[in-house]
């Protein structure tokens, strides 16, 4: 009888989540984040890669993998990565499952309803910002055993930034290796320079360098006495390609050394957040808006430059839309690449986790990396993992010019760490937000919003 | 009986059993993956400290009062204009115009009017320029996000209202209104009592109905505002969600989402009470 009530009130509980949950969850546009999504191979691939596997026996059994659907081209890129590991291992089937979600954020907490109702994948695709509470949970298997069994994984190591496998690790582990990533970068409107007279920017412009050259690109183009053009803006929805990389570049981080309590109010922080206001009274920057919005904004002239990764690349050209380059953030005190990545994580439910590695070893594959770069008109979405397939990017023809700087700014500078994304990541970043909102719009002073922040963020942090 | 059992089974599978799994979740933490743990009315005691949940119930009645009374008043209005002389087809045009947004998805909707209400690049500001009046931050400040919720949510639920009403107005029989001519009565009289005391019973089901529609209101803030800027335009509908699938706080969540059905049923059976003294049936 007990049992009987267990399995009711169980799922009772399941059936209230998934109506609330579908009740909820609306179709907000996906928002970007600091990560990579999945890559699609060419269909030729799959059939044209080596064995994914360091071992020589043949693979079988099967794998589920949920992903995060963000769009069309996420199941695009899913299917076709199982498709091509299927097809270089026939004893394999490999199934994706699709699991919604708005942002990052809303990904984990439907997949966590996912696992909660008894549907255990065998892995899961992840960013950066939800390690820790893959790990947290007990989800996720480290790769760190099967790394030192391969042999082949010294060079594949060697051939991947220390920072991206840095913000997959947890407590000594690495969790996944990452297939894909992005790293924060400055986009700029060529013409709009050219028709102000400015050269455009160097990567070692400063914040001041930065500030006037924005105020320079604010203009108000039809004499109404009101702004048209603004010099730059940023994201009001996510925290990495807006806040960040100045709050890095202040030698600052929302986060202490190991994670475990918030620095919000630190001086870096409050220094960073003063500058990006001190752009909007004086009318160099517009209120935040969701990046969907800005894409808009700076693809019709509207602004000159914003931040962002890879990922609006490929919108822009789908587009046509190409005079404009990227140039690293301007720097502060100091200069950190503010990077994320993604990949497919082994989950603790896996029924045969070397068959988890196997996979999660071919999407880190030159054939699965190299179709990763995209074409001139049609860019990949995120980084390639590989430096040496990174590098081929603008050999490639495909823009921007300045590509080379998306990996180059990982290898040649250092870091923000540690990566600023507690267990909680969502209710984090959506409580910074919420906060950075009533700063933004003049509603609450600098110190008193960050001072209220990081006593929330304690609370949220130290749960 | 044997008719009953397909809505029977649906309900209790649908309804009941959620309605108790929500009120048994209310009485543990669980964050979805870990053991949940008894905490018996803990929860509930922290609705009576939660600052935010005051705050968000502040702004959430703001908003839902306003758009009921939109729908109700403005509704009404709209519909009897409908109903008067007009060409069929213009009256075709306005009722497929009215209803249109009712049946579009809330969030493509949002969306538009997210572009529209832009305060630097949105259309409605531009004409609001053009008028030599400042820009409008329709989307960033605390006294303009509850308003701008406001409007869109009433264009795009407007429309089911009038469609009722003019339901209900068909209803009306003619012969009242006749007899209320013959007796000299004018527009403004037969309006005010022949045809609002019968149209009662369709503006209790119209209060009802928007009353509980408002106070569920999600899409509309979610991609507006965000609930932004801090709550000022966040419905009690997103900050349950947030606290259960943000957070991970299943069982606050929960009592949370209790106290909405609690209210909800408090104004409905009020409004039931209430009407006893202002309705009227042919």
């Amino acid at each position: 009888m007990k049992r009987a009530i267990a399995v009711l009130v169980r799922y009772a509980a399941i059936v209230s989540l998934t109506v609330m949950s579908a009740a909820c969850g609306t179709a907000a546009s996906p928002a970007p984040s600091s990560a990579g999504q999945p890559s699609t191979p060419p269909a030729s691939a799959a059939s044209q890669a080596p064995a994914a596997s360091a071992s020589s026996a043949p693979l079988a059994g099967s794998l589920n993998i949920a992903y995060w659907d963000y769009g069309p081209a996420a199941e695009t890129g899913n299917k076709a990565i199982a498709d091509g590991f299927m097809a270089k291992n026939p004893g394999v089937t490999v199934t994706v499952t699709p699991v919604a979600g708005e942002n990052w954020g809303g990904y984990y907490a439907n997949l966590a309803t996912l696992i909660a109702s008894g549907k255990k994948p065998d892995m899961a695709f992840t960013a950066s910002e939800g390690i820790k509470f893959l790990a947290q949970n007990g989800l996720v298997v480290p790769v760190n055993k099967f790394l030192d069994s391969d042999p082949s994984a010294v060079a594949m190591k060697d051939d991947i930034a220390p920072a991206l496998l840095q913000s997959f690790a947890y407590a000594g582990d690495i969790t996944a290796i990452p297939n894909g990533w992005n790293d924060m970068v400055v986009y700029y409107n060529k013409k709009l320079f050219a028709d102000a007279g400015l050269p455009e920017p160097t990567a070692d412009w400063t914040w001041d360098k930065f500030r006037t050259t924005a105020k320079a690109l604010t203009k108000d183009t039809n004499g109404d006495g009101k702004t048209d053009q603004y010099g730059f803006t940023w994201t009001s929805n996510e925290i990495f390609p807006g806040i960040l990389p100045w709050v890095a570049n202040a030698d600052g981080n929302l986060v202490n050394d190991d994670v475990s309590a918030a620095t919000a109010d630190s001086p870096a922080v409050v220094e960073a957040v003063t500058f990006l206001k001190g752009l909007i009274d004086d009318g160099i920057a517009p209120a935040p808006n969701p990046m969907g919005d800005i894409f808009t904004a700076f693809q019709t002239g509207k602004v000159a430059m914003f931040g962002g990764g890879r990922w609006p690349s490929a919108t822009f050209l789908a587009n046509g839309f190409a005079d404009w380059d990227i140039q690293l953030y301007p720097t502060g005190k100091t200069y950190k690449t503010v990077a994320g990545a993604a990949g497919y994580a082994i989950l603790t439910s896996a029924a045969d986790q070397n068959l988890a590695w196997a996979l999660q070893r071919y999407t880190v594959s030159p054939e699965i990396q190299d179709a990763q770069i995209g074409t001139a008109t049609a860019p990949r979405d995120s980084i390639p993992t590989l430096r040496s397939t990174a590098d081929k990017t603008v050999a490639a023809g495909i823009p921007p010019a300045h590509g080379d700087l998306f990996y180059g700014s990982v290898d040649d500078h250092p870091a923000l760490t540690p990566f600023p994304a507690p267990a909680k990541y969502s209710e984090y970043e959506a409580t910074v937000l919420r906060h950075l909102q009533l700063i933004f719009a003049g509603e609450t002073p600098v110190d008193q919003g960050l001072a209220a922040l990081q006593q929330e963020l304690t609370t949220i942090i130290g749960k | 009986m044997g008719f009953l059992s397909p809505s029977a089974v649906s309900f209790v599978l649908f309804v009941v059993v959620p309605t108790v799994g929500v009120l048994v979740l209310s009485l543990f933490q669980w964050n979805l993956l870990s053991a949940g743990r008894f905490v018996g009315l803990d929860n509930f005691e922290r609705l009576l400290t939660d600052q935010r949940l005051r705050n968000v119930y502040g702004s959430t009645t703001y908003m839902a009062l306003a758009i009921l009374a939109i729908n109700v008043g403005v509704g009404l209005l709209l519909a009897v204009l409908l109903e008067t002389r007009m060409p069929r087809w213009l009256r075709g045009v306005f009722r497929l115009s009215y209803l249109f947004p009712f049946v579009v998805s809330a969030s493509a909707v949002a969306l538009i009017w997210r572009f529209l209400l832009n305060k630097d690049f949105g259309v409605v500001n531009f004409w609001i320029s053009q008028l030599g009046l400042d820009r409008t931050d329709w989307l960033g400040s605390s006294a303009w996000t509850p308003i701008s919720i406001i409007i869109v949510a009433s264009w795009k639920t407007m429309g089911f209202s009038i469609l009722v009403y003019i339901a209900g107005l068909r209803a009306i029989p003619n012969e009242y209104r006749e007899a209320a001519v013959v007796d000299g009565a004018g527009a403004w009289a037969r309006f005010r009592h022949v045809t609002l005391p019968l149209l009662s019973p369709t503006v209790l089901f119209l209060v009802v109905i928007n009353t509980i529609s408002a106070f569920q209101l999600f899409a509309e803030p979610r991609v507006l505002t965000q609930g932004g800027p801090g709550d000022a335009s966040r419905s009690i509908v997103e900050y349950v969600y947030d606290t259960a699938f943000q957070s991970f706080d299943l069982g606050y969540a929960s009592a949370v989402a209790l106290t909405l059905m609690v209210l909800l049923i408090g104004l409905t059976t009020l409004q039931f009470v209430v009407s006893r003294r202002w309705m009227h049936y042919t």
